[in-house]
């Protein structure tokens, strides 16, 4: 059933109600009768280690890799943003609609003014064109000042040019907006983190477990009235695997 | 192998029974003797009956029998259309409005109480998907009003082809003397229709209960030991229902049974599939009076001796998996002990509708959804949306087996096997692939 089926048969539903006269019986029509969940409604899973569709190029993801392990290292807490299947994560969005901006008006011209009216950093390009142009931009960036591809430069290094991106003391080109393209980074290595484990990332519910979050759960009836008590609850998936 | 020879012998039988069709079993058979109180002169098409009363009673008549569920699939009030699934082929019902060329409208009232009663058509004999196995016991009085109903239906013109959907020899109508020869009895009700044994007449003749509740033998005929003890209809189960406390009705009060005939769920049990369809199209128009005397009759019933199995071990780790999932997918609506939402989602615990040993419909809810009855006295329909692209096999299996044994409940488990089975013949989804 498409929208437009499913408003008509509330709409006869109303009808059937507002036509009620008392008698004991009737027969109600219009209700969706098909219970299977639309497929374009279903998450897609991306299972990590797979084939990249976007992040095709090896430097580029290498220096990805490297920009979202220094967000998110590894140590006594858990594993790195890439181990925890990050940039599978990434990629898999670049490659939808997120990549394409699809919820972002991206209508020319772009005013001059337009990151200050909106208060936020305005782009006509996608975030799939933008990630394109940064992490080749970095990498320039590091060769022209380091002699080296960013993966290759030293942990502290690397720090210090995202510190720079970060407080906008380096600038990557004209054409980047930098400080913002860290930004997106440092977003997408969150969310990656901290997703459902079906999009690619939070491998084994790494971020999950981290900070006791409980998962893809419905009802918390069970432990509304256990305040204060730790409460050690198993992360659930979306998708579970057991 | 063993059931298509069970067939192949009673197809042979059948013809040797039918090649001695001048015999006086035959003409026994086919005798409408009692129909002779039926006007045999003015066909349907020229007549419209004024008595508002018998119109009346007529209709209630049609609503017991149950006549649009079958007879009406979008071409009009019974034009007919609605394939029959059986496992000789499939049927079309027939066009039962006045319409001379393509409905009943040539019929005389004899000609009409010779098919209800005793299936044999203008055509030919009916098949018995047409329950006139059942309707034999409707009472004289029911068939008169039930004409004068139908002499005030709207004609529509709608051609049918029944048989279409059949290959030979099923679609041989005059097999069918032999499987009424065998099968078929013809006699009248015997009790009082109106008074004492009112519950078992609504329930026999125009309810046709049986029809889905009873199983039947391999040339579709039902088995007489075995009435109302559950069978399996066209992809579903009809419960037990029967006084059997375990799987039948034994539990339930005759009040809590009328209720949901009536309305579709007495708060615990809730109609889905194609009980949904007879609660809604027929049972809800039915009087609180006859709702009670149909429920304390089949509590009544003898049931089946299907026990309790022992519960099954709720420690293990599969259950310990099932009781999570059931916690985080299912207790939201059913409630963490199972006890439902009232009349909008069906409870678990105590619910005897869930503990058959045949798991059908509780498998096939969870892969393709169910959408309740929906009725005036309870309009909201609950849905139960589909689990195939969220849960594998096992893991339906399992949280089957779990909702069967936990509480008060107990159950037989449920086999992956069988959901396997279930999500290939019902088309359902694949699980979708887990993220790690």
């Amino acid at each position: 059933m498409n929208r437009r089926e499913a408003l008509f048969s509330l709409g006869a539903i109303a009808a059937t109600g507002a036509a009620a006269d008392g008698a004991r019986a009737r027969e109600m029509h219009g209700y969706p009768a098909d219970m299977t969940v639309d497929p374009e409604m279903l998450p897609r899973s991306v299972i990590p280690g797979g084939q990249m569709r976007v992040l095709t190029d090896d430097a580029d993801r290498r220096t990805v890799t490297a920009v979202f392990d220094r967000l998110i290292p590894a140590d006594d807490l858990g594993p790195s943003a890439s181990e925890a299947g990050c940039v599978d994560f990434l990629d898999a969005q670049l490659a939808g609609r997120f990549g394409e901006g699809a919820a972002l008006y991206r209508e020319k011209p772009l005013q001059q003014n337009a990151d200050d009216l909106m208060q936020t950093a305005q782009f006509i390009a996608t975030p799939r064109e933008r990630y394109a142009a940064g992490l080749k931009a970095l990498d320039a960036y590091a060769q022209e000042t380091d002699g080296a591809a960013f993966a290759d430069l030293q942990p502290n290094r690397q720090d210090e040019i995202l510190k720079g991106m970060e407080d906008g003391t380096i600038s990557l080109g004209e054409e980047i907006h930098t400080k913002a393209f860290f930004e997106l980074m440092l977003q997408n290595a969150r969310e990656g983190y901290f997703s459902d484990p079906i999009y690619g990332g939070n491998r084994d519910m790494a971020g999950w477990k981290l900070i006791g979050f409980p998962g893809a759960r419905y009802d918390f009836r069970l432990y509304a009235d256990r305040t204060g008590e730790k409460l050690d609850l198993e992360p659930v998936s979306l998708i579970p695997k057991d | 192998m063993a059931a298509m020879k069970k067939i192949v012998a009673g197809i042979a039988v059948i013809a040797v029974v039918a090649a001695a069709g001048a015999g006086i079993w035959a003409w026994r058979t086919v005798d409408t003797a009692r129909n002779a109180g039926a006007d045999d002169t003015v066909a349907l098409a020229a007549f419209t009956s004024t008595d508002e009363a018998a119109i009346a009673r007529g209709e209630y008549v049609m609503r017991t029998a149950d006549c649009a569920a079958c007879h009406t699939q979008g071409a009009g009030e019974f034009a007919g259309g609605y394939e029959i699934h059986t496992d000789f082929g499939t049927l079309v019902s027939s066009n039962i409005t006045p319409d001379p060329e393509t409905g009943i409208g040539a019929m005389t009232e004899r000609a009409f109480f010779d098919a209800v009663r005793n299936g044999q058509g203008s055509e030919g004999l009916l098949y018995p998907a047409m329950p006139y196995t059942a309707y034999a016991k409707l009472t004289d009085q029911d068939m008169h009003d039930l004409w004068a109903y139908m002499s005030t239906v709207e004609p529509v013109s709608n051609e049918i082809d029944e048989t279409a959907g059949m290959a030979f020899p099923y679609n041989q109508r005059l097999a069918m003397l032999g499987w009424n020869m065998l099968y078929f009895d013809k006699a009248a009700f015997d009790g009082d229709a109106e008074g004492d044994d009112r519950g078992r007449y609504l329930v026999d003749a125009g309810g046709h209960c049986s029809s889905c509740h009873t199983p039947r033998n391999g040339l579709g005929a039902e088995i007489a030991e075995n009435y109302l003890q559950g069978a399996k209809v066209d992809g579903w189960y009809a419960p037990e229902i029967t006084s059997n406390p375990h799987v039948g009705l034994g539990e339930s009060s005759a009040e809590e049974v009328a209720e949901y005939l009536g309305t579709g769920t007495d708060g615990k049990a809730m109609a889905s599939g194609p009980m949904a369809e007879a609660v809604a199209h027929s049972l809800q128009y039915l009087s609180d009076d006859d709702l009670l005397a149909m429920s304390s009759y089949l509590k009544s019933v003898p049931g089946s001796g299907v026990t309790a199995p022992a519960k099954a071990d709720l420690g293990s780790p599969a259950m310990t998996r099932a009781a999570l999932r059931y916690e985080v997918n299912c207790s939201a609506c059913h409630g963490t002990r199972g006890d439902g939402m009232g009349d909008l989602v069906p409870a678990f615990d105590g619910n005897h509708a869930l503990l058959s040993d045949d798991p059908t419909d509780l498998v096939r809810v969870m892969l393709t959804g169910a959408r309740a009855a929906h009725t005036e006295a309870k309009p909201t329909g609950g849905g139960m949306p589909s689990f195939a692209w969220k849960f594998d096999d096992a893991q339906i299996a399992e949280v089957l087996t779990y909702i069967r044994n936990a509480w008060s409940n107990a159950g037989t488990p449920v086999e992956p096997a069988t959901v396997a089975a279930a999500r290939a013949t019902l088309d359902a989804r694949e699980k979708l692939a887990e993220g790690y």
